[in-house]
C-alpha cells in the first residue's frame, strides 16, 4: 500500500480517533505524551537497520500516532497545533500509517526495552493499527487471513475433513512407529487433561511436528485430545488489530476448551498465539480463564522436571542455535524456560549474539507473513537474523514458532544458510528415551 | 519581588497545577486491569525498570551512543538543578537570607555543561537527517526554553542584575513545560512504571 491512497469514511475517522480517548488506564495516555524523539530507538529496530531510511525510526511511528493524539485531544494541539507536531488523521496520514505500522513494525518490542524513556512503541503501533482496523484499512492479505479464522475456525481455511484424514494418518504413523495401539492422536475427546492446539500450518505443511508433539505426549503418559473444529492457536485478529474479531477467534477457542471439558489448555507452538490467548485472550473476553493456559515449552518442561519424560541429548549431536520467538521471549518471558528444555534435548548450543531478551526478530511477526505486498521488505529485515544465524556456525535453527519457522526456512533459502529449522518438541522427540514395554 | 519575579512565579504555579491535576489524573486511571494470570513480579520488576533497567550496560540507546547519552544526563542534571534553584530564588526573595557567592559560583559551574550538553542536543537535532526529519517545532522550542533557562539560571546566580531576563525566561519555561515535549518531565516516570509492570507481570523482569 506504500504510495498509495486511501479513502476515510468521517464517522469512522471519529471513532477511530475516540481510541485515542480511552481513559481504562493510564497506560495509553503515558505512552502517547512520553516520546521525545530522541531518535535512539533507531538502532534498535531491525527495518531502520536494514534500510537505514528514517521513516522507519519507530519513534517515526509513535508519532504518527502520538500527533494525531495531540491534534485532536489535547488543548495545545487544538489551539497551536503547528507548535506541539499535532496533525490531522486524514487520507495522506492514514496511508503513512497503513505503510509502516502495518508494512515496517513486527511489533517485536525490542525497541522499547532499549528506549530511552522506556515508551512502550508496539503498544502504540497496535493502537495506530486499531484506528486503521476501524476505518477499514486493513491490508487484503492480512484482513483474509482473519476472515479464514473467523468464517472456517482456522486462519488456513483448512476443511475439517482435511484435517481429520492427516491426523487419522499421523496416528497411523505413530502407532506403527511405537508398536503400541496407545499410541495415539486423540480427536474430540471429552474429559481429557490437556486440550491441545496446532498452528495451521502444521497439518498443511507440516505435519511431523504433530506426531512429535503426539510423541512427547505418548511418552509422558498423558491424557490429551486435539478439537477437530477449533484447533487454532494462531489469533490473527491481534495482528490486524479488530479487537472483534480477535474476540470471537479468542472465544471459540474458549468455547471449545469448555466443550470438551479440558482442564489445561495447551497453546502449540506458535509465538503470536501464545501471547493472543495466555496474555490477551481474557482481556479480549474480558474475563479470567477457569483453566489454565499453558505453552508447550512450559509444559515439555514440566515433563522433564518431574521425571514424566526422559531425554537423551546424545541422540541431538549437531551443533544447534535458538532463535527467540518475541512474543514467547520479550513478551512472554520464556527465554529461561526455552533454554531449559533445548538444554536437556542437545548437546551443543550455541546462542546468537544478541539472543534472549535482546535477540532480532526473524522479521515474520506482526502479520508480516500474512502481508505478500510486504515480503521485499521481510526478507530485507530478515537479513539481520540471517547473518546472526550464519555466526553461529550452527547447522540447526530450533524455535518454538511455526511462524518464525516459516520465515527462517525462507530466509535459509534466500541467504543460502544451508541449516535446517525445527520446532522445540521436533528436537524433543528426537531425544526421548522411550520404554513401551 | 518585582514585576517579572511575579510572572514567573504565577507562571510556576500554573506549571505545577496543570501538572498536578494531570498527575492525579494518572493515578485515578491506575494499572491496566489485565485478566490474564500473572506469572511474575510486578513489583520487583517496576524496581528493575528504574534501576538497572536503566544503566547504560543494558540500553542501546546508551552503550551504542554514549556521547549523546552523557549530554543527556548531563542536560537532565542540568534542568533539575534549574528548577530547584528557582524554588530557593523564591523562597530566599521571601526572607533576607541571601545565596554565598561560592555557592551560586558552584551551581553555576554544574550548569555548564548542562548548557553546553542542551546545545550540542540542539546542533545534532538541527543537522542529523535523521532527526531532522522526527522534528517538529516543539522539539526545538523544547531544547531553546529549557537551555536557556539553565543558561539564565548560571547568569543570575554570578549576575543578580540580570533578574529580569531570567524571570521572563523562567516564565516562558514554565508555561512551555506542561504543553511542549518537556512534559515527559512527569510522564518518564510513568513510562518507566508502566514498561516495568508490562514486563513483571509476564516475568520478562
Amino acid at each position: 500500500m506504500e504510495g498509495n491512497m486511501v479513502t476515510i469514511d468521517n464517522t469512522k475517522r471519529d471513532k477511530a480517533i475516540d481510541l485515542l480517548r480511552s481513559e481504562s488506564d493510564s497506560k495509553l495516555v503515558t505512552h502517547l505524551n512520553a516520546c521525545v524523539r530522541c531518535g535512539l530507538c533507531a538502532d534498535s529496530c531491525m527495518y531502520y537497520l536494514a534500510m537505514k531510511e528514517p521513516k522507519y525510526i519507530p519513534s517515526v511511528k509513535v508519532n504518527m500516532v502520538s500527533s494525531i493524539y495531540r491534534k485532536y485531544c489535547t488543548f495545545e494541539g487544538k489551539i497551536a497545533p503547528a507548535l506541539v507536531n499535532a496533525k490531522k488523521l486524514d487520507e495522506e496520514m492514514a496511508a503513512e500509517m497503513v505503510d509502516l505500522l502495518f508494512g515496517a513494525c513486527t511489533m517485536c518490542g525490542r525497541c522499547v526495552k532499549h528506549c530511552s524513556i522506556g515508551v512502550d512503541i508496539p503498544f502504540l503501533v497496535k493502537k495506530g493499527r486499531e484506528m486503521l482496523a476501524t476505518m477499514d484499512l486493513v491490508p487484503e492479505t492480512l484482513q483474509s487471513t482473519v476472515d479464514a479464522a473467523v468464517n472456517t475456525g482456522n486462519n488456513m481455511g483448512i476443511p475439517t475433513e482435511e484435517f481429520v484424514d492427516t491426523i487419522k494418518w499421523m496416528e497411523e504413523e505413530l502407532t506403527d512407529e511405537m508398536q503400541d495401539e496407545r499410541a495415539r492422536i486423540p480427536l474430540d475427546e471429552q474429559d481429557k487433561e490437556l486440550f491441545y492446539t496446532l498452528n495451521p500450518r502444521e497439518p498443511k505443511f507440516f505435519p511431523l511436528s504433530i506426531s512429535a508433539m503426539a510423541k512427547i505426549f505418548y511418552a509422558a503418559n498423558a491424557e490429551w485430545t486435539l478439537s477437530s473444529k477449533y484447533y487454532d492457536v494462531t489469533n490473527y485478529g491481534y495482528f490486524n488489530a479488530n479487537t472483534k474479531e480477535a474476540t470471537i477467534i479468542a472465544e471459540n477457542l474458549y468455547n471449545e476448551v469448555h466443550r470438551l471439558h479440558g482442564k489445561r489448555l495447551i497453546l502449540g507452538e506458535c509465538g503470536h498465539g501464545s501471547r493472543a490467548n495466555r496474555w490477551e485472550g481474557p482481556n479480549y473476553l474480558k474475563k479470567k480463564y477457569d483453566f489454565d493456559t499453558v505453552t508447550v515449552v512450559e509444559l515439555i518442561a514440566e515433563y522433564i522436571r518431574s521425571g514424566k519424560i526422559t531425554l537423551d541429548k546424545t541422540l541431538n549431536k549437531e551443533i544447534y542455535t535458538i532463535h527467540d520467538p518475541c512474543n514467547l521471549v520479550r513478551n512472554g518471558g520464556l527465554m529461561d524456560e526455552i533454554r531449559f528444555v533445548v538444554k536437556n534435548a542437545v548437546e551443543n548450543l550455541v546462542e546468537m549474539n544478541p539472543y534472549g531478551k535482546d535477540n532480532f526478530c526473524c522479521g515474520g511477526g506482526g502479520g508480516a507473513l500474512a502481508m505478500s505486498e510486504y515480503n521485499d521488505r521481510r526478507l530485507k529485515i530478515g537479513k539481520i537474523k540471517a547473518d546472526q544465524i550464519a555466526k553461529t556456525g550452527a547447522k540447526v535453527v530450533i524455535t518454538p514458532c511455526h511462524n518464525c519457522v516459516d520465515q527462517l526456512t525462507q530466509l535459509n533459502h534466500t541467504y543460502k544458510l544451508g541449516v535446517k529449522i525445527v520446532t522445540i518438541s521436533e528436537i524433543v522427540a528426537d531425544a526421548l528415551v522411550i520404554n513401551n514395554k | 519581588m518585582d514585576c517579572s519575579g511575579c510572572c514567573a512565579l504565577i507562571a510556576s504555579g500554573i506549571c505545577f497545577l496543570i501538572f498536578l491535576a494531570r498527575f492525579i489524573h494518572l493515578v485515578r486511571l491506575g494499572n491496566p486491569k489485565d485478566l490474564s494470570q500473572k506469572s511474575g513480579d510486578t513489583k520487583k520488576a517496576v524496581k528493575y525498570s528504574f534501576t538497572e533497567a536503566m544503566m547504560p550496560k543494558n540500553k542501546e540507546s546508551a552503550y551504542l551512543h554514549l556521547p549523546t547519552y552523557i549530554a543527556g544526563i548531563l542536560y537532565h542534571i542540568g534542568t533539575f538543578v534549574t528548577l530547584i534553584s528557582f524554588v530557593s530564588f523564591i523562597v530566599i526573595s521571601f526572607t533576607k537570607i541571601s545565596i554565598p557567592y561560592s555557592v551560586s559560583l558552584i551551581v553555576a559551574i554544574i550548569l555548564a555543561p548542562a548548557v553546553i550538553s542542551g546545545i550540542s542536543i540542539l546542533i545534532k537535532r538541527i543537522f542529523s537527517k535523521e532527526l531532522s526529519l522526527l522534528s517538529g517545532p516543539d522539539d526545538y522550542i523544547s531544547n531553546i526554553v529549557t537551555t536557556l533557562a539553565q543558561l539564565l539560571t548560571a547568569i543570575f546566580l554570578l549576575l543578580p542584575e540580570a533578574g529580569d531576563i531570567y524571570f521572563i525566561v523562567m516564565t516562558l519555561f514554565f508555561l512551555w513545560l506542561p504543553f511542549g515535549k518537556t512534559r515527559h518531565l512527569m510522564y518518564f516516570f510513568f513510562a518507566r512504571y508502566h514498561l516495568g509492570y508490562f514486563y513483571g507481570w509476564r516475568g520478562t523482569w
